[in-house]
């Protein structure tokens, strides 16, 4: 009885590891395929918007609209991160063109609230405190929204894994809150080695497809994995707007005292080369 | 002679900014201002017809920042060609926590938009008036300017030596009340008040204390020096004078309502007039202002400001002597709009100012378009109206005028 008892003792646990075997087995694949979702996402953001704890780089933006008339904007923007995924500093010096030279743009993004933002005009040496603004409107006049270029919040919306192919990651994101937004939803595309977006597609209301952001060209900066030319296109207008990254810098010891009104009448130029 | 010499820059400097990097920067433009109506009190009805070639430039090295900016103005109205310095300073960094900047500079600060309660430095209300760029608003100073940075709170400091006066409606261009009835260029009166003494007592001293708390700004303001117009009358010289001048004030703003919120308070302390029964001399005054705006649809802006300026002493009998009665309390609303429209090239804005008090009131519409990067035009207008010809707006009501510009940035 005894015996008996043992060995079926030892069956049923060898059953049952099978079992656990099996299960696993049949979960891997599973398991490498989705790192989770919120992961993904997650790493994606810190990559694209977060990169080093501070970072600078001179803009250029080349915006075209149908007809093929060119518009052209120069600045350079310094960045500190309050942590990572977190509250943010943002700096633009505008170099060009001429009428909007030598103005600075100031952001303390908060995240899950309105960023402060000041405007300095130094033709009239005047610090105006700028309203929150519509985060989907045009960012200087171009096809990029301002939320293109300081991040969009990752919970704004629900993200689910499409496919994964050798490459890439394919994300769907539907907007939590549709009235908020132009777009109904956006399938996006993120490199699997350094987590950075390098394509978007953005369908409208109809499930239209009307416009595509695209990474076209990276390099590493300081250890940091880093887009260096995106382009926009606006399928509904048939403009675009390409920007080119130079003079990119990661961890160059930014401080907080430089985000004040100081530093408006004073860019740095340790920082800032004009 | 002067458009030629105007055209002649223009052929020479367009090229240039194609071909390289300029060290400088700047612009050129015309402008064009004339009055909706014939006004009586004026021989001509142009307000401003001029070409102006304005070079910027910058140096950065390891003494600091060197800024020159200087228009060259060709001006048919006056029928004077002349030299507007701008700017010509240097920005210093003695010590980590020190900026100091001396030389001819624009300076401003406070929180109100297009009224100014704790920033009394230099204003050009004649250029506001006829149309040019809202930069010619301000007037630069010959000043030191010096900053201590603190950890939380800040300090300013800006000595302006030799006294600075306002650019005021003076009869040149622009008609006004003088007293018993419209002045202007027809009737030959302008105003030439008497100057403030050129002594190192007579300097402008302006001081600020302010913090950022969290995105709350706050700011402590004081000055001392003169009122910027000439608001005095000398009885010895017979003639208008700037009045002695203390204010202090303070001011916050904030993100508030998914908008921008301020509130901005000063005491204008008229030194020659501490009892109010002076009739030649501006009362002391509390002026307030409290200030909301925010975005009403994407890249539109809407914004509200009620500003009153309130008399102390006011039930002195002396009042009467004056012109236009404008009461204990003088109020003013403003409404501020601004859209931008194809891809930011258009914009458009209205700015008024309406007085329930005095009846009276002032409407800037403004369109810009920018044609491309270097060039685009502007077409506006400044309209007065006013129940009382002698109220603070309804005396400018015949100078109402339209205007255009043609700026091309190189």
């Amino acid at each position: 009885m005894a015996y008996k008892s043992k060995g079926f003792m030892i069956m049923k646990n060898i059953k049952s590891l099978g079992m656990a075997l099996l299960l696993l087995l049949a979960f891997l694949p599973a398991l490498s395929f989705a790192m989770d979702v919120d992961e993904i996402v997650n790493r994606a953001n810190l990559a694209s918007y977060y990169g080093g704890d501070d970072g600078k780089a001179r803009v250029k933006m080349v915006i075209k609209n149908d007809k093929g008339d060119e518009r052209t904007r120069e600045f350079t923007i310094l960045r500190l991160d309050k942590e990572d995924g977190g509250d943010q500093f943002f700096y633009l010096y505008f170099h060009k063109p001429g009428d909007v030279a030598k103005t600075v743009f100031m952001v303390h993004k908060k995240v899950g609230g309105d960023d402060d933002r000041w405007l300095y005009l130094p033709a009239l040496d005047l610090v105006k405190r700028i309203a929150a603004s519509d985060k989907r409107t045009s960012f200087v006049g171009s096809n990029f929204f301002y939320e293109d270029v300081s991040g969009r919040q990752v919970d704004d919306d629900t993200h689910s894994l499409l496919e994964e192919t050798d490459d890439a990651y394919i994300l769907m994101n539907v907007p939590k809150d549709p009235d908020s937004v132009e777009f109904s939803k956006y399938k996006l595309w993120i490199d699997k080695k350094t987590f950075l977006p390098v394509k978007a597609e953005y369908e409208d209301k109809q499930g239209k497809l009307y416009r595509v952001v695209e990474a076209l060209k990276f390099g590493e900066f300081d250890g940091v994995p880093t887009v260096t030319e995106s382009r926009v296109k606006d399928l509904v207008s048939g403009g675009e707007t390409v920007l080119t990254f130079s003079e990119i810098a990661y961890g160059v010891g930014l401080e907080e005292s430089l985000f004040t009104e100081r530093y408006l009448r004073k860019p740095p130029r340790k920082y800032i080369r004009r | 002679m002067k458009r030629t010499a105007i055209a002649a820059l223009i052929v020479a400097i367009a090229p240039l900014s194609y071909a390289a990097e300029l060290p400088f920067t700047g612009f050129l433009e015309v402008g064009l201002a004339s009055r909706v109506v014939s006004d009586d009190n004026a021989d001509d009805e142009i307000l401003m017809q001029e070409g102006r070639f304005q070079l910027d430039f910058l140096n950065d090295g390891d003494y600091g920042t060197l800024q020159f900016k200087g228009d060259f103005v060709s001006d048919g109205v006056t029928d004077e060609s002349r030299l507007e310095l701008r700017e010509l300073s240097i920005v210093m960094t003695p010590h980590e926590q020190i900026d100091l900047k001396v030389g001819r500079q624009t300076l401003t600060w406070g929180t109100g938009d297009l009224l100014f309660l704790n920033d009394l430095f230099p204003k050009d209300w004649q250029s506001f008036f006829i149309g040019r760029d809202d930069e010619y608003l301000k007037k630069p100073s010959d000043a030191l300017r010096a900053s201590w940075f603190g950890d939380t709170w800040n300090i300013d400091l800006a000595w302006t030596p030799i006294f600075t006066p306002d650019g005021f409606v003076d009869g040149e261009r622009l008609s006004y009340w003088g007293g018993a009835g419209k002045a202007g260029p027809q009737s030959g009166y302008t105003i030439d008040p008497v100057e403030v003494d050129k002594t190192i007592d007579n300097g402008e001293l302006a001081g600020r204390i302010y913090a950022n708390l969290g995105g709350n700004e706050i700011a402590f303001y004081g000055y001392r020096g003169f009122y910027g117009q000439p608001l005095g009358y000398d009885m010895d010289e017979g003639n208008l004078y700037h009045p002695e001048l203390v204010s202090y004030g303070a001011s916050i703003r904030s993100a508030i309502f998914g908008g921008v919120g301020n509130i901005e308070v000063a005491r204008y302390q008229s030194e020659e007039d501490e009892s109010g029964d002076k009739p030649m001399v501006p009362n002391s005054e509390v002026r307030g202002l409290v200030a909301f705006s925010r975005e009403i649809l994407p890249e539109q802006t809407l914004g509200v400001q009620f500003y009153i300026e309130h008399m102390e002493d006011w039930d002195t009998p002396a009042e009467d002597a004056g012109g236009f009665d404008r009461g204990e309390d003088r109020v003013w609303w403003t409404l501020r709009y601004r859209g931008m429209f194809l891809q930011q090239n258009l914009i458009l804005s209205l700015f008024t100012f309406y007085s329930p008090t005095d009846d009276d009131g002032y409407a800037r519409p403004k369109v810009t378009y920018k044609i491309s990067d270097k060039l685009q035009y502007t077409i506006g207008g400044n309209v007065f109206f006013g129940e009382e010809e002698n109220s603070f707006f309804g005396q400018l009501e015949d100078n109402t005028n339209i205007y255009a510009r043609l700026r091309y940035s190189y």
